[in-house]
């Protein structure tokens, strides 16, 4: 076997690892190699809503959201691909059924527009202009912002891999990472089954198998998968504009550009496990929440149900940034289940830190350490 | 939650010789079915099937479901206009009865006898109306009594090909001919020279390029192929017809075992993905097995005799007779031999050698 070696070496192939080797690249560091055990946007990044949202509680959040939102309202143009990422900009639809939450929501959406997001506080009514077969019964309030929406995560993906390669990034599919090569405290090489790489770099991009790669370096990460499922229905014509989410009842439901719906919920009792099987539970408990709340879908065939993992931190937020027990060794993880619109700029800002830039947004705040010095985030708005 | 011992999903041949073998045991059996009778592709059959008299050659496809429920039958519960719709790992099944009975079904064990489903072919106009799988065909014609149209294009020239168009004939629909991609016809001679006997044109080493019109089929551009497979130039020609049928080949109905996390392994002597199983026809789920077509598309006659066979081993695995279980085992793989013995049994034999403990490594 050649003896290979690169720059840097991102393990995983999914919307971190893709939009980090691009904007790497496009930094003008090309020497890059992707490692993907399966196929690019095998893991959790094909399996998810892809619903973009800035609307957090967490001021960290909303910044990074909005940076991503805006990439992503160009990103067809900058990678020139001919693929089309379908960013459905229709906004979020977000439902209270509280008090507790109407309170939350009114402290959220005036954070948000104090950072410029054109969020606002709806009543019931104005919620039913947005979606006209929306049942408003115990719906207190809903907040609405037009600039979110969703996404197709595959030709996403494959937008940043394409336009990676075409700056001279190296993407090796079907290959797995079986070992990491530490040396004096040093990240040296990386072992893959395609064989060594030698390397001071390496990106742990790995999703819901996050832990275990970085385990291969000595870190060790707090980090654990939880199994999340989802479904999609036969296509109808465009009914429904915004993404629809109730963090009451768990669940999100949009409508794709080409007319499937695609809906999920949040289990408490999912297996942490690395398991990605489905369940009839969760057809029957899905349909038992959203269709008290969008009727008509009842009239909806599903036609597949799957599931993907979460890669879930112990405050819910992601882990960005070099390992403080072994240099070189950089983790882009534990997304807890909001990585795909967090791609972009977590692709930026890597790449910044990775080629020894200063971060143009302050990340320190989610860096491993926090979890030791008991500095842990709260964000109050997660499915 | 229905309960029953064995659920037998599918009532082909295969599904109805596994469900009759089960309650002619003492098993409790549901066989559903997502068609409106049972016979699977046999209800379609009108012609006289080839094989041994054993397996009912000579019998009328249409006529052999009647024929296969002999013993058991007041131990089988029969759904049908049912189809199962999940299958999951904590062994329960969903299914839909019409559009809106949905149920759950919790069986002991499970036989999936699913069949298989036609493949398709990618050229500019595939999506026109008029244009078909050759079982959509049969099934409009023999069990609906509909025609499809006034003139034909047969893509292929295997088994199904064939004895379609001569269906058609007989249905009194013109065929402009039979193209098939190889340099030979893959069907039965019998079956080919009667087409050859009408008239119609079986073209060797001839694809179709596209199909062609504004609302529906109006012609269809056929070529021929060089030893490369590849457009001999200026060969195009287009034939007038108002339906292109497509017989080129079948591929096993997996979808729910591998919902249910049985392995399945690519091999193209059986059809595409195949469920792993033993000499038992037990996938690498202990609780279910296959047979018929979705275990490697084969023909009617070792689709029944899987049928038999699984359904033996899943009674004797539910704690039916042992030994009058085995003696229908041993029974039925002998007769599993001797059907596939033979140069013509060659492309099956090889297939299954390479799920011969699959189980294990796979
Ligand atoms: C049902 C569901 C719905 C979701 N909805 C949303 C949503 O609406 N909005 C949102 O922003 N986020 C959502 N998410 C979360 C989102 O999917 C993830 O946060 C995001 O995709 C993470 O991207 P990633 O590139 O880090 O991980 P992944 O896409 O999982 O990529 C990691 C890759 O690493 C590979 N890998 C792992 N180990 C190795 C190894 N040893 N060697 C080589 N390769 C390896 C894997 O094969 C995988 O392809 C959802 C997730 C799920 C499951
Ligand atoms: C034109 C033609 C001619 C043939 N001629 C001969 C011949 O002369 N001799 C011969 O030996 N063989 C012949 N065959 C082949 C023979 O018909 C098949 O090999 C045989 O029918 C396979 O039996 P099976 O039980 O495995 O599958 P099938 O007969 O395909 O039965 C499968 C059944 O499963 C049901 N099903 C599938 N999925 C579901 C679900 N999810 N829920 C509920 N029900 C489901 C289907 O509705 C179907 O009834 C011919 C086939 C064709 C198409």
């Amino acid at each position: 076997m050649t003896k290979m070696s690169a720059d840097v070496v991102i393990v995983g192939g999914g919307i971190i690892g893709c939009a980090t080797a691009y904007y790497l690249a496009k930094q003008g560091v090309t020497d890059v190699v992707v490692v993907e055990r399966d196929f690019l946007a095998s893991g959790s990044t094909g399996r998810c809503g892809a619903g973009v949202r800035q609307q957090w509680g967490l001021k960290m959040n909303i910044l990074l959201a909005k940076e991503s939102i805006k990439a992503f309202e160009t990103l067809n143009e900058e990678l020139d691909t001919g693929l089309d990422i379908e960013f459905k900009q229709q906004g979020y639809l977000m439902l209270a059924y509280t008090e507790k939450m109407v309170e939350q929501y009114k402290k959220n959406v005036a954070l948000q527009q104090s950072l410029d997001v054109p969020a606002r506080l709806i009543s019931p009514a104005e919620a039913r202009e947005i979606v006209p077969y929306l049942n408003t019964d115990g719906l207190l309030a809903a907040t609405f912002c037009p600039t979110d929406g969703h996404i197709n995560p595959f030709t996403t993906t494959n937008s940043y891999a394409i336009a990676a390669r075409r700056l001279g990034v190296r993407i090796m599919t079907g290959t797995e990472v079986t070992g990491i090569e530490v040396k004096d405290g040093r990240v040296v090489a990386v072992e893959t089954s395609a064989g060594k790489i030698h390397t001071n770099a390496v990106l742990n991009a790995s999703g819901g198998y996050s832990r275990e790669v970085a385990a291969m370096a000595g870190v060790d990460l707090p980090t654990y998968p939880e199994r999340h499922q989802i479904l999609v229905t036969e296509p109808v014509a465009p009914i429904q504009g915004p993404m629809v989410i109730s963090l009451h009842h768990g669940f999100y439901c949009q409508q794709t550009p080409h007319g499937s719906f695609i809906m999920g919920f949040g289990d408490p009792n999912e297996l942490k496990e690395h398991v990605v099987s489905s369940t009839w539970h969760f057809m029957e408990e899905m349909a038992a929440k959203v269709l008290p709340v969008l009727p008509p879908l009842a009239q909806l065939r599903v036609v597949r149900q799957w599931a993907g993992l979460y890669n879930m931190s112990p405050d819910a937020q992601p882990i960005l940034g070099e390992a403080p027990a072994c240099r070189g060794f950089y983790n882009a993880v534990g997304f807890s289940g909001h990585g795909f619109m967090l791609g972009p700029v977590t692709g930026m800002l890597m790449a910044e830190l990775i080629s020894g830039k200063e971060p143009h947004i302050d990340i320190s705040p989610l860096s491993l350490e926090r979890f030791e010095k008991g500095e842990l985030l709260r964000e109050p708005s997660v499915v | 939650m229905v309960k029953t011992q064995l659920l037998v999903v599918g009532g082909g041949p295969a599904g109805l010789a596994a469900a009759d073998t089960a309650a002619s045991l003492g098993i409790q059996v549901l066989l559903v079915d997502e068609g409106r009778s049972l016979g699977g592709q046999l209800v379609k059959q009108t012609h006289k099937f080839f094989g041994s008299g054993e397996h009912h050659a000579g019998v009328r496809g249409i006529d052999i479901p009647q024929l296969l429920l002999k013993e058991g039958q007041d131990k089988i519960t029969f759904k049908l206009n049912t189809t199962v719709i999940g299958c999951y790992q904590d062994r329960v099944l969903t299914a839909l009865t019409g559009e809106d009975e949905y149920f759950k079904i919790s069986p002991q064990a499970a036989i999936f006898a699913t069949g298989a489903s036609e493949k398709f072919l990618a050229f500019p106009g595939n999506d026109l109306p008029g244009v078909y799988g050759a079982g959509a065909v049969q099934t409009l014609m023999n069990q609906y009594g509909v025609l499809p149209g006034n003139r034909v294009l047969m893509v292929g020239a295997g088994n199904i090909g064939i004895i379609v168009s001569y269906q058609l004939l007989q249905a009194g629909v013109q065929v402009a001919a039979v193209v098939e991609a190889a340099p030979q016809i893959g069907g039965y001679l019998v079956h080919a020279s009667k087409l050859a006997r009408a008239g119609v044109p079986i073209l060797t080493r001839h694809t179709i390029l596209a199909a062609r019109g504004k609302e529906a089929v109006e012609s269809a551009v056929i070529a021929r192929l060089d030893d490369n497979w590849q457009v001999v130039p200026g060969s195009q020609q287009e034939l007038e017809v108002d339906v292109v049928c497509l017989a080129v080949g079948l591929s096993p109905v997996v979808d729910l075992l591998r919902q249910a996390g049985c392995r399945t392994r690519y091999v193209p002597e059986l059809g595409g993905d195949v469920p792993v199983r033993d000499s038992l026809l037990r996938t690498s789920q202990e609780w279910i097995y296959v047979a018929g077509d979705v275990a490697g598309v084969e023909e009617a006659s070792a689709a029944m005799v899987e049928g038999r066979l699984a359904g033996a081993a899943a009674a004797k695995q539910l704690g039916a007779d042992v030994a009058a279980a085995d003696e229908i085992i041993a029974r039925s793989q002998a007769s599993l031999k001797a059907l596939r013995g033979g140069p013509v049994g060659e492309k099956i034999r090889s297939g299954i050698a390479k799920l011969e403990g699959g189980i294990a490594n796979a």
